[in-house]
């Protein structure tokens, strides 16, 4: 159970890399989508086998799982929503503001932004 | 302590306050101000108190700590809200002088204010995963500010800080897992507790590593640092000095907080690659900064350089080493931010923050031209001035140390700094031919520069009086490097539930 997650873990976050280096704006958004998600598969496997172990219920009897982890995912998927919220609309804005859709377009002549 | 929950509280219902107010009103301007003076006032008490006692100790909601959350502040953590405190101050204030009532973006100042909660719940916290959520709210906060008022083309310089940002919490997220699975706890005391008990453990090394390269990234560190002295330039001023001050000094603080009193003292090799790459981003940075053509790009790039003074004196990893880190810390903050304002002030009396359309100044603005002079001198680390003492403790322990290199790098590093500084200098306020300055006189950009004038009254004081602040930051190191410390604090502090 912990090997297969493992490797999907693994997975995840090298799709995640490739998808994230590409130029397209579209592929950089879906990367860190599944970048987060692999994080969170990566911190429920690190929390052990919950092989023979329930779910952590108050009088359900039998081991229960650790809790902890799992809160701590949950935490993790509501700040990742809202990051990939905000990713959305600056990728958005970008596109809006220079036409661009893709890494490159619409690229000034190389000056700061502080010479505006 | 209810300081230390005033130090969360104060932040967040000035924002919720704000934004009920609405817009770039009188009353949320007012509370804008009144909210970092507030801080203010329970950071100074707070480091009062710690000075004293060492480690305060809230428990949230009074639940004991391995079931509850402590909150815990030591004089580190204090000296830094106080730090912090200033710097919002400044930046508020700065931001209020700049224009006229309701010409300011309506979410500026409640972002500001969300923007202090992160910063303040992560100089507050005890545990491994409200550090991780305390990174999340400032960086949050800090995106939205980052193209708040960002148009066009220059918002693309945004992505690089949010990307890898982004990147550097999902790591963080990760490490926090990973310690949890080794340690069994996130908290602080419980994770230094523990990997006391397991000397030579390769598990906690690589937790170690994994912990320096998140902060890094966070602080700006070589190869790290790409997103930074791109994106600081796109902000306007009072934000920039803001950023500039203290988000990277945030990335700073966890490193020591992490290294010092969480991890085990004895991982000399982690220690040694941080001083090398701090001894490389020194370089880098500087030489990036003599490369830029415009104050707020030179500003940006000399923030990595200063940092890795810090790094630097982290990774020496000696009491005194590491009370000169906090030094600097609490000297960079404040020089930074207000050169950041100075540069502000001047780009507006010039039109333009470029310098090669820049001049004129010291005519027309000469107590902006002392402030600039005072406070650049201090970042090059002239006597006496704040930025001396530290670069000097710095430069002893690594001298002690035999690590002549790296004391050399540190030693270029801060002529460069001066030579760059001197570039401002002659461009911007020395140079007499070309440039138009308009608006000398105004109330407005008097008031600016007052702003800009306290700050600089701090750092010089804090040159003047480099002995007792030195012995604060002394004593912030010794508590820091306590590891038993906090263990013994969270015990004695109780709450429901505790396990006695």
């Amino acid at each position: 159970m912990q090997l297969d997650t493992a490797l999907l873990a693994g997975f995840l976050f090298a799709l995640a890399a490739w998808l994230i280096l590409q130029p397209s704006f579209v592929r950089k958004l879906f990367g860190f989508v599944i970048l987060s998600n692999a994080a969170n598969l990566f911190v429920l496997m690190v929390s052990g086998d919950p092989a023979g172990r329930s779910a952590p219920i108050m009088g359900d009897g039998g081991v229960p799982v650790d809790p902890l982890p799992q809160a701590l995912i949950l935490t993790a998927i509501v700040i990742g929503f809202g990051v990939t919220a905000y990713l959305v609309m600056l990728l958005y804005r970008l596109f809006l503001d220079t036409g661009a859709t893709v890494e490159g377009d619409g690229e000034d002549d190389g000056r700061e932004g502080g010479e505006r | 302590m209810t300081a230390i929950g005033l130090m969360l509280v104060i932040p967040l219902a000035a924002a919720v306050a704000m934004l009920v107010l609405g817009g770039d009103s009188r009353a949320s301007r007012a509370v804008a101000l009144l909210s970092p003076v507030a801080q203010l006032c329970a950071a100074v008490c707070l480091l009062a108190r710690t000075m004293g006692s060492g480690w305060v100790v809230l428990p949230a909601g009074g639940w004991a700590a391995p079931h509850g959350i402590a909150l815990a502040v030591d004089p580190l953590a204090a000296l830094m809200l106080v730090v912090a405190g200033v710097t919002v101050l400044a930046g508020t204030a700065y931001s209020l002088a700049e224009t006229g009532v309701g010409m300011g973006h309506p979410l500026r100042l409640p972002l500001m204010q969300f923007l202090s909660a992160g910063i303040n719940l992560s100089f507050c916290t005890a545990d491994l995963f409200n550090l991780f959520v305390a990174f999340e709210v400032l960086l949050i906060a800090s995106y939205g500010l980052l193209t708040l008022e960002t148009g066009g083309r220059a918002a693309r310089h945004a992505f690089p800080y949010v990307a890898l940002n982004a990147f550097g919490s999902v790591l963080f997220f990760c490490v926090a897992g990973l310690a949890y699975a080794r340690f069994g706890s996130l908290g602080f005391a419980d994770i230094a507790r523990r990997a006391g008990e397991m000397p030579g453990d390769p598990g906690v090394a690589v937790i170690a590593v994994l912990l320096a390269c998140v902060f890094g990234l966070k602080a700006g560190l070589f190869p790290l640092y790409y997103w930074l002295p791109r994106s600081y330039p796109i902000l306007p001023v009072p934000l920039a000095a803001v950023f500039a001050g203290l988000l990277t000094k945030v990335g700073v603080y966890a490193l020591i907080r992490l290294f010092a009193t969480v991890m085990p003292h004895d991982l000399a090799g982690i220690h040694a690659a941080i001083a090398w790459v701090s001894g490389l981003t020194m370089l880098l940075g500087v030489i990036g900064a003599i490369s830029r053509n415009f104050v707020r790009g030179i500003l940006s790039f000399h923030i990595l350089s200063q940092v890795a003074f810090m790094t630097l004196a982290l990774g020496f990893f000696t009491p005194l080493s590491i009370a000169a880190a906090i030094f600097y810390i609490a000297h960079h903050i404040v020089v930074k931010s207000s050169l950041f304002l100075v540069g502000g002030v001047a780009a507006r009396l010039n039109g333009s923050d470029d310098l090669k359309v820049m001049g004129n100044l010291w005519v027309a603005a000469p107590w902006l031209g002392v402030i600039f002079l005072a406070q650049a001198l201090s970042l090059a680390g002239l006597p006496p001035l704040s930025g001396f003492w530290g670069k000097y403790a710095i430069a002893v322990v690594g001298i002690g140390k035999g690590e002549y290199l790296l004391v050399g790098a540190s030693l270029l590093a801060g002529a460069l700094t001066l030579f760059s500084m001197l570039k401002i200098w002659l461009a911007a306020f020395w140079r007499m031919e070309g440039a138009v300055v308009t608006g000398a006189g105004e109330g407005r950009t008097r008031a600016l520069t007052w702003v800009c004038a306290a700050m600089m009254s701090l750092s010089v004081g804090i040159g003047l009086f480099a002995e007792p602040v030195m012995r604060v930051a002394q004593r912030a190191a010794d508590v820091a490097l306590d590891p038993g410390g906090l263990a013994v604090a969270i015990d004695a502090a109780g709450g429901k539930g505790a396990a006695r």
